[in-house]
This record gives structure tokens, C-alpha cells and sequence, in this order.
């Protein structure tokens, strides 16, 4: 052993022993008890309706790019609902141990949670929303939607987006496995030097959450190339750079900055591995090591991470703005042009989260002014939506309820942001709530662009739509949660109230601390919304169907779809002859005709290898934790076993012949008519649409607006 | 935009690979020499490093000169980063990454030596 | 370059469908992605070099020894030789698989595999010589700093050369398929990378640590 390690460690099991298992924990021995029967009910139940060939060959060896993103969506929401239980535990424990005369049950001299308990579960709240949830749910919208959004029939590497979702899968299962087995780490999300060095962590925690993040790192740099190289390579013939659905550039940008910046994370936490495994003196208090340079390198990765995440919510707000208003983007090209200002400036201001920590004025001042400059092009971008919504036809679905609700937290967020720009604001409220409040604003944007893309985009992915009246409810239910959790949170910052508080000394917070808990019992009522809204939907599901334009106003090319998408997305590749390219479609008539003659298509056969690579990844990073050598060895060399097995057998894939092809789409083109009798005849040339209602723009009894500019000088008005 | 390059090839492996410009772009003369220059400025380097031919700061300004002429060997030579078509996406990301490299490694520079000068005792010998 | 909307074309007769439209090609798609994970790279020993030059004070050392006390420069250069060498090696097997001649390529192959071999054979030697001297990743910040940065070279180095056994292997039993052609394409850039790493980690690393 090169580091002395309190504990034992055996050769053949590591650091893992019988008590690593927290039997006598009070919460988590029934949390254990209730996932074991939970999971038998769901194997039971799986096997019971015959499900597992189903199981095996439509999802778990996909590679087609809307079932991988579902998966990713799914995990994404169960992390989200894990992070959610955290927070609400966080609440709960501040909202009880406020003053001294505060009871404490299990073992905690204060409240329920020991401070112990308390730094996990406020270190796994923050790696599992940024990480788990929001990661993975943007990364699984990208995945369904940029392909279909550009024309092409799979992203770039469909294998590689496979092997991507089941390591992200496997960081997800590290977690959860930390809740179980060992103990998770107590450094917060983003880690502390000398904090996490094994001097002062001596248990298992601080490797289950290295060990998480680099396997979600490798998933999300993967995934980073193949988005990349789909946009630049895959995209239809006429999709010209100016001619891409908004949400593509979007992605375009996001996906520079996760390539970009991931390496740093990986590097930083590589060296935190290289302290604790090898016994290097990167961060250590001593010995030459230095503590700011953690914390350097782990921003350099952190701040452009944030802008990678909120990126696509903006995309996801440019999509959903437009349909709802019946106009096309106000601004486009300076729309695009900003979220490259954003990706670009994101790299230059990682130190604003540690002001504090004695670079001195003149860095400071440098760092302070680059990130107010990030503000001119997300303003860009507040003013370009507020001028869509300008006189357009607004349409209050739950969609746009969220948008609209996405763009009032930016503000505040933003403004918030800006606030804590200025060191000499930023030295006062630093590691207050002050800071918490204004990231979870940001975050909430990135929550209800989600909710709304994921209202947005349902019926397209599964051919029905959600519920309308528990989508809004669920809306409303979630925002007066977030008034009441975040209003307070704010005021509490400017009182000076610290974060990772797990006991408050000063009773007159405590108000403002009930309020909140009020706020996060309201959010609980929204949970069940959402599960109510899934049931309904389910259960409604044939009365809510849609055809190819599920709402009727929408406007880029992948409601030129069947819905549900088809595996084959495009039966024949469409020629792009327009931004809005389904908009220009209805609007000239053509919106239903469907292609003259098929050909035969190439598409990639299903594999297994990247489920077996991914769970072999999790036994990797668990063995790595655990320091059980035989096993990471062994783990190591069946991935590269596997992946040139996989590389030597390739994948010649399989046709679907031009026959094939007609009778599907027939099919689906007899279903869609049945539903909305819109569809056109299946012909090519000029056949008119058949009748349906004017666009805003095109009725002259409306005072009129500029000309929308998809409609070029030969369309129709 | 993506149809008009290698339209001659067409997808899914029917054109012969070795005919595709990337292997055609092989070059012995630019191999050999990448090699050449990047070997003779570590010979260089090395030489003057070892017999300590100037003062420190100037050997090393010499040295960043010789590893930066190398990287631009190499990276031309046998990298095969030029504007044309088929290597012009590799070119546009090298350029893109450049910036993020020289931030990474300069903004950490000038952070620490700032901390260093604030915080750390003067001390005899500390880089600059 | 870019379409401007206002070239949008005439609904009546405008293409809607493309039957013609074949795809993207396969082998530059493949390249594409593996240059832009080559520069995720670069960017790990980017970070790596921003840390390395943070503990390359006097300080980091704290008063241990130093890369002045024990760099050799004309032992590093030895291995500069090697791996340029083998770079050269790797280059001439890619200019012979332009001539179709597998023989031509398989040689490269195995000469840049060789030479790889020596600049790791040498790199070890010099580690482990370190090592029983006491200088390894527990002495000091600075020596971690250094240490970390060269063998994480040499780690690539090493996952490399399993590349080329593959690939040597993969030509004999599969010849010049538009995948192994493409992987041999991703393998020279990942090769001739590593000589730019290279010069980065021999100047910086050995040569200034020498200086200092």
C-alpha cells in the first residue's frame, strides 16, 4: 500500500467489510429494506407480463438516439426525485435545529441529522442535481432532438452515445451504491482541500464521489464529440449553418464547453486520486502542496460547466417561445451569435467563485469585469424573447407556463449573478445562502425549461400528449414552491445566515426557515402532481394523440416526423429549403406531402457490448473505492478486452429495403390522417394542404408585424 | 454543405478507402520532415541547456522559442493542419482550443504568482 | 456559405425529398470525432501543465530535491530520439498504406511499436531509478507535480502501443477496410500528438526543471 489507510484492507475484498453496511441507521437500514422489495416488485412485475425479451432488445442494447435519450431523460428524473429527497431533508433539518432549546433525535445533539449525515446529504444533493439530473436530462434532450432537428437518421457514433448512456448509468448506480455501502463524502459537491485529502477523510466517501464524477466526465466528453460531429457532419442537404433550429446551435455551443472544459475536472480530481491512492502531495496541508490549486483547477472545469447546462435550457427556451407565439425568433443570427459570446466569455471568469481566497485585486478586477461582460449577451437573449412573445398570438399552454417562468428566474438569477460579480459584494455574501438562492435560480431556469421541453416534446417522442390541467398544476404547485423556498433564502443571505448550516444558532431565522419548509412541502405536493399528470396522460393517451405537428404552430423540421418518431426518423432524407422549415411547409401548403419513391436505408444493428462496458465501469469505479487491486485490474482489462473485441467485429448493420419503408410509412400516414385528417396525399409536387386556420402573421385583420423572416419574397402571405 | 465534400466517395465504405484524401495526404517528405526540424531544435535545446550557455532567463526565453518553431513543425508536418477541405474542421478546432489552453495555464499563472506575491515569505531563487 | 433565408426557393418546386443524398463518409465522420477527443486531451495536459507550473516553486519542493538535482537532459533526450523516431516510423507504415503496399504499412508498425517500446523501457529505468534514490509522488508537492505529468505522457504512450498490436493484428486479419484504414487514420494522430506533447513535457517539464 502506498498511503497508510486507517481501517482494514484484505487483499481479496479491499477496504469493503461487513460494517461498511449501516445497519443501526435509522433512515437508511428502511430505505435499504423498502429499495430491495421495491426492486423485487419491479423484477416480479417484469417477469410476470414477459417483458424481459422486450426489455432487452428495444432498450437495453439500443442504439437508436430517442430511445438512449429517453433513458437518459428517465435517469435524469429519478436523480432529480433523489436530489429533491436531499434537499427536502436539508430543509427539514435547518427548519428543526434552530437554537439551542432545539431537539435532537438519532444520535443528533440538534435536529434529526448528525453533522456527519448532514455533509452527506448536502454533498450528494449538489453532485446529484447538477450531475445526475440536470446533466442527463439536457444530454438525453439533445439526443432525441438534434438529430431529427437536422435531418439525419442517428447522431454521429450511435455506438459511442450507447456506451455514453451506460456509463452515466453506472456513475448514477456508484451513488446510490455510496448510500448502501460505505459512506459518501462530506466535502460539499465541488471538494475542499486539505479537507478531502485521507488525513482528514479517512472513509470511503470522498473515493465514492471522485470515482462518480470522473465516470459521469468520461460520459458526458463522449457524448460532447458525438454531438459535435453530428451538427458538423450529419446534417440534411440544404440545412445550411443559418438555416439550423435554434436548439442545434444551442447545443452546438454547450457541447464546445463540456469538451472544453471536462478534461479539467478530470485532471483535478485525478490529482485529489493521486493524494489519496498513491500518496502525492498535490493539495495536502504540507509538504509543498497547495490547497488554492485545487480549487483552481476544479473551477476552471465548474464554471463553464454551469454555462454548458444553461445553454441548452436557453435553446430549449428559443424553441418553445416561437411556437407558442405564432412568430418565428425575433433575432436569430443575434441569438446564435450570444451563445457563442456566452461559451466563449464562460472560459474567461472561473475565479469569481473564489474571490476570496487572496489572489489579490488585480485578478480579482479582471475575473470581476469578464463575468459581468457574460450579462450583455444573456440580456441579448432576455430582450430577443421578450420581442418574440411582442405582439404575437400567445398561446398559455403549460409549455409556455414554464418557459415564461424560466425567463422571470433568469432575471433574477442573472441580476443575482451580477450582484455577486462585484468583490466587494461577493467578499460579504460569500458562502452565505445569498450564493445558494442565486445558483438555484439559475438552476430552476434550467428545471423549467426541462418541464416545459419535456411537455413540449412528449408528444412527439410517444404520439400523445400530456395532460394539460396537472401539467398547469403541477407548474403552479412547483413556482409557489419555489417563492417560498427561495424569497426567504435570499433575505437570510443578506442576514448573514452561512450555507451547510445542519445547526442554527440564531432563532430569528427561524421564520424564514418554516417558510421555507412550507415551500419545499408544496414542492412535494408538485411530485405528486407530476405522478398524477403521468397517470392521467397514460390513461388518456388515445383521446390526446397527435399527428406529425403536434401543436399545430410549431416550426422547425422535426415536426415533419411521424409522431411517435419512427426508428428510421426520416423515410427519405428531407431537402431543407428554409429556417422553420416545417413552419415554411404549412404556410406554402406542402406541410403533407410525402416523398415520390423510396430507397433502401443502412441502419446500425443493436449491440450489447456497451451495457456490458458500462456495467463494467461501475464495478471499476467500485473497486476503486473500495482499493480492491484484483478487481480493477480485472475490470480494466475486460473493457479493453471488449472494446477490441467490439472494434475487430465492427457493425455492418442492417438495410431496410425501400418496400419496407412504404408499407411503415403508409401506415403511419393512414394513423395520422385518422387523427387530424390533415395529412396531404402522398404525392410529390405542389398538392395544396388541406384548410387550416391562418397564422398570426397572415391574417390582415390583426395590425400587422414585421415580416417574419422564413418567409422569404416567393412565399405565400 | 456536408454532400458537396467527397461526393465521389459516397457513404457507408462503397468507395475504396485508401483512395480517400486523408490517406492520400500522407506525405514521406513532410513526415520526414516534422521530424527533422523538431529533432534538430530538441538537439539544440538540449546543448545549450546542459552546458548552461546564458543566464537563466534567457535560456529559457530560447528554449519556448525552439519548443514553439517544433510544435508548428509538427503540427503542420504531421498533423496535417492546413485550410483545405477535408482537414479544414480539424484546423477550425485546433484554433478554437489554442485560446483555452494559453488561458488555462496563463490566467493560473498570473493568479498564483499574484497569491505567491501576497502570501509566501520572499524567497531567493522563486520563478518568475 | 450561409443560406440566407431570403434564398429560400419556390414552394412549387422546391426539392422536398433527397433520395440521392448518400450519407455522410464514414471515414473523415471518424476522424473528425477522434481529433476533437485528441484536443480534449491536449486539454488534460493543459490543466496538468497549469498545476505543474503552480508546484514548480521553490517552495513546492519544500527543501527536498528538486528536477535540477536529478534531471539528466542527454538521458531524456535519448528518449525524444525514441519516440521522434518512432513517430517517423508510424509516418512512413501511413505513406506505404498510401501505395497499398500492406508489407510497407505492417513495418512502419512494427518500428514505431519498437521505438515505443524503447522510450518506455527508458522511462521506467529513469522512474524507478528516482524512486530508489526516494524521489516518488510522496517526497513532495513539486516532485508529485512532475512525476504525475511525465508518466501520464507515458501512460498514453503506453495505451498506444497496445493501439498498434491491435491494429497490426487487425490489417493481418482484416486488410484495408474503411474501418481499419479510418483507425489507422485516428492512430497516426494520436501518435504524432503525443511527439507535440512531447516537445510541451521535455522542454517545460525536463529541460526548465533542469535549468531552475
Amino acid at each position: 500500500m502506498l498511503v497508510d489507510l486507517p481501517g482494514g484492507w484484505n487483499p481479496l475484498l479491499g477496504r469493503l467489510a461487513w460494517s461498511q453496511i449501516p445497519y443501526d441507521n435509522p433512515i437508511l437500514a428502511p430505505l435499504f429494506v423498502a429499495v430491495v422489495l421495491g426492486g423485487i416488485a419491479i423484477v416480479a412485475l417484469i417477469t410476470y407480463y414477459g417483458k424481459w425479451g422486450y426489455l432487452w432488445k428495444e432498450w437495453l442494447t439500443t442504439v437508436d438516439h430517442k430511445k438512449l435519450g429517453v433513458m437518459y431523460i428517465i435517469i435524469g428524473l429519478v436523480m432529480l426525485f433523489r436530489g429533491f429527497v436531499d434537499g427536502l431533508m436539508i430543509r427539514t433539518q435547518q427548519a428543526w435545529a434552530v437554537g439551542p432549546d432545539s431537539s435532537g433525535v438519532f444520535g443528533a445533539l440538534h435536529g434529526y441529522l448528525t453533522p456527519f449525515h448532514y455533509g452527506q446529504v448536502y454533498s450528494a444533493h449538489g453532485l446529484i442535481m447538477i450531475l445526475l439530473a440536470a446533466t442527463p436530462l439536457l444530454v438525453g434532450f439533445m439526443n432525441i432532438i438534434v438529430p431529427i432537428q437536422i435531418g439525419a437518421r442517428d447522431m454521429a457514433y450511435p455506438y459511442l452515445n450507447a456506451l455514453g448512456l451506460w456509463i452515466t448509468a453506472a456513475g448514477a448506480a456508484l451513488i446510490m451504491a455510496s448510500l448502501f455501502v460505505g459512506n459518501f463524502a462530506h466535502n460539499g459537491w465541488f471538494g475542499y482541500a486539505p479537507i478531502f485529502e485521507i488525513q482528514y477523510s479517512p472513509g470511503v466517501g470522498v473515493d465514492y464521489w471522485m470515482w462518480t464524477l470522473q465516470l459521469l466526465a468520461l460520459g458526458t466528453t463522449l457524448g460532447g464529440i458525438n454531438l459535435l460531429v453530428t451538427i458538423i457532419k450529419m446534417r440534411a442537404p440544404g440545412m445550411t449553418w443559418f438555416r439550423l433550429p435554434i436548439f442545434v446551435w444551442a447545443s452546438l455551443s454547450a457541447n464546445i464547453i463540456a469538451l472544453t472544459s471536462f478534461p479539467a475536472l478530470q485532471v483535478a480530481l485525478g490529482l485529489v486520486a493521486a493524494d489519496r491512492y498513491l500518496g502525492a502531495h498535490f493539495f495536502t496541508a504540507g509538504l509543498g502542496g497547495n490547497l488554492m490549486l485545487y480549487t483552481n483547477l476544479f473551477w476552471i472545469w465548474g464554471h463553464p460547466e454551469v454555462y454548458f447546462v444553461i445553454l441548452p435550457a436557453f435553446g430549449m427556451m428559443s424553441e418553445i417561445f416561437p411556437v407558442f407565439s405564432e412568430k418565428p425568433l425575433f433575432g436569430y443570427i443575434t441569438m446564435v451569435l450570444a451563445s457563442f459570446a456566452i461559451a466563449g466569455v464562460s472560459w474567461l471568469v472561473w475565479l469569481h467563485h473564489f474571490f476570496t481566497m487572496g489572489a489579490g485585486p488585480d485578478v480579482n478586477s479582471f475575473f470581476s469585469v469578464a463575468t459581468m461582460l457574460v450579462g450583455i449577451p444573456t440580456g441579448v437573449k432576455v430582450f430577443n424573447w421578450a420581442f418574440t412573445m411582442y405582439r404575437g398570438r400567445l398561446t398559455f399552454t403549460a409549455a409556455m407556463l414554464w418557459a415564461i417562468g424560466a425567463l422571470f428566474l433568469l432575471l433574477i438569477g442573472g441580476l443575482t449573478g451580477m450582484m455577486l460579480a462585484i468583490p466587494a459584494i461577493n467578499y460579504m455574501v460569500h458562502n452565505s445562502v445569498f450564493v445558494i438562492a442565486h445558483f438555484h435560480s439559475m438552476l430552476l431556469v434550467i428545471v423549467y425549461a426541462v418541464f416545459g421541453s419535456v411537455i413540449f416534446w412528449f408528444p412527439k417522442v410517444f404520439g400523445f400528449k400530456l395532460d394539460e390541467f396537472w401539467a398547469k398544476t403541477m407548474f403552479w404547485l412547483f413556482t409557489t414552491g419555489t417563492v417560498l423556498v427561495f424569497v426567504p433564502m435570499y433575505m437570510l443571505g443578506f442576514m448573514g445566515m452561512t450555507r451547510r448550516l445542519d445547526y442554527v444558532f440564531n432563532v430569528h431565522w427561524q421564520p424564514y426557515l418554516l417558510v421555507m419548509e412550507g415551500g419545499i412541502v408544496v414542492y412535494t405536493l408538485s411530485v405528486f402532481a407530476f405522478f398524477v399528470l403521468l397517470y392521467v396522460s397514460i390513461r388518456d393517451r388515445v383521446k390526446n394523440r397527435v399527428g406529425a405537428d403536434a401543436w399545430g404552430t410549431s416550426r422547425s423540421l422535426e415536426w415533419l416526423t411521424h409522431s411517435p418518431v419512427p426508428f428510421y426518423n426520416f423515410a427519405v432524407t428531407p431537402h431543407v429549403n428554409a429556417r422553420d422549415e416545417a413552419a415554411w411547409r404549412r404556410a406554402n401548403g406542402i406541410a403533407g406531402v410525402q416523398p415520390a419513391k423510396y430507397v433502401d436505408i443502412h441502419m446500425p444493428n443493436n449491440t450489447a457490448v456497451a451495457l456490458y462496458i458500462g456495467a463494467l465501469t461501475f464495478v471499476l469505479g467500485f473497486a476503486l473505492t473500495w482499493r480492491i487491486w484484483w478487481l480493477c485490474l480485472a475490470s480494466l482489462v475486460a473493457i479493453i478486452v471488449l472494446m477490441i473485441v467490439r472494434s475487430y467485429r465492427g457493425d455492418p448493420g442492417y438495410i431496410v429495403t425501400a418496400a419496407e419503408l412504404e408499407r411503415m410509412e403508409r401506415e403511419a400516414i393512414a394513423r395520422e390522417r385518422q387523427i387530424d385528417g390533415s395529412a396531404g396525399e402522398p404525392v410529390v409536387g405542389g398538392a395544396p394542404a388541406v384548410g387550416r386556420p391562418a397564422m398570426a402573421y397572415e391574417r390582415s385583420d390583426l395590425p400587422t408585424t414585421s415580416t417574419p423572416p422564413s418567409m422569404g419574397p416567393g412565399a405565400r402571405h | 454543405m456536408s454532400q458537396a465534400q467527397h461526393g465521389h466517395h459516397g457513404g457507408h465504405g462503397h468507395a475504396d478507402p485508401i483512395l480517400h484524401p486523408e490517406v492520400q495526404m500522407s506525405s514521406g517528405r513532410g513526415y520526414f520532415s516534422g521530424f527533422l526540424i523538431s529533432t534538430l531544435l530538441m538537439l539544440i535545446a538540449t546543448f545549450l541547456v546542459s552546458s548552461h550557455a546564458a543566464p537563466p532567463f534567457g535560456l529559457l526565453l530560447v528554449i519556448t522559442v525552439c519548443a514553439g518553431i517544433a510544435t508548428i513543425a509538427q503540427i503542420y508536418f504531421l498533423l496535417h493542419i492546413d485550410i483545405s477541405e477535408h482537414n479544414i474542421w480539424n484546423t477550425v478546432s485546433l484554433v478554437a482550443f489554442i485560446p483555452l489552453f494559453v488561458l488555462t495555464i496563463g490566467l493560473t499563472w498570473w493568479m498564483f504568482s499574484q497569491l505567491y506575491l501576497r502570501t509566501m515569505p520572499p524567497m531567493p531563487g522563486m520563478h518568475g | 456559405m450561409s443560406g440566407h433565408a431570403s434564398n429560400t426557393p419556390d414552394p412549387k418546386t422546391a426539392v422536398l425529398w433527397d433520395t440521392e443524398y448518400h450519407g455522410h463518409d464514414v471515414i473523415s465522420t471518424r476522424s473528425l470525432g477522434f481529433f476533437l477527443y485528441l484536443l480534449s486531451d491536449g486539454m488534460i495536459f493543459a490543466t496538468l501543465f497549469a498545476a505543474y507550473g503552480v508546484l514548480s516553486y521553490q517552495h513546492s519542493y519544500f527543501g527536498g530535491p528538486t528536477p535540477a538535482d536529478f534531471v539528466k537532459p542527454w538521458y531524456t533526450f535519448s528518449q525524444t530520439i525514441a519516440l521522434f523516431l518512432s513517430v517517423l516510423a508510424y509516418g512512413m507504415g501511413m505513406t506505404a498504406l498510401k501505395r497499398r503496399s500492406r508489407g510497407g504499412l505492417i513495418n512502419g508498425l512494427l518500428g514505431a511499436f519498437v521505438l515505443g517500446v524503447l522510450f518506455l523501457v527508458l522511462d521506467i529505468h529513469d522512474v524507478l531509478d528516482l524512486a530508489a534514490h526516494g524521489i516518488t509522488v510522496a517526497a513532495s508537492g513539486g516532485i508529485s507535480a512532475f512525476i504525475v505529468l511525465t508518466q501520464v505522457h507515458a501512460a498514453h504512450i503506453f495505451f498506444g502501443l497496445l493501439w498498434i498490436l491491435v491494429m497490426i493484428y487487425q490489417v493481418l486479419r482484416l486488410g484495408f477496410t474503411a474501418d481499419t484504414v479510418g483507425r489507422l487514420l485516428s492512430l497516426r494522430m494520436f501518435w504524432h500528438f503525443q511527439a507535440v506533447v512531447w516537445v510541451f513535457v521535455y522542454i517545460f517539464v525536463y529541460l526548465w526543471g533542469y535549468m531552475s
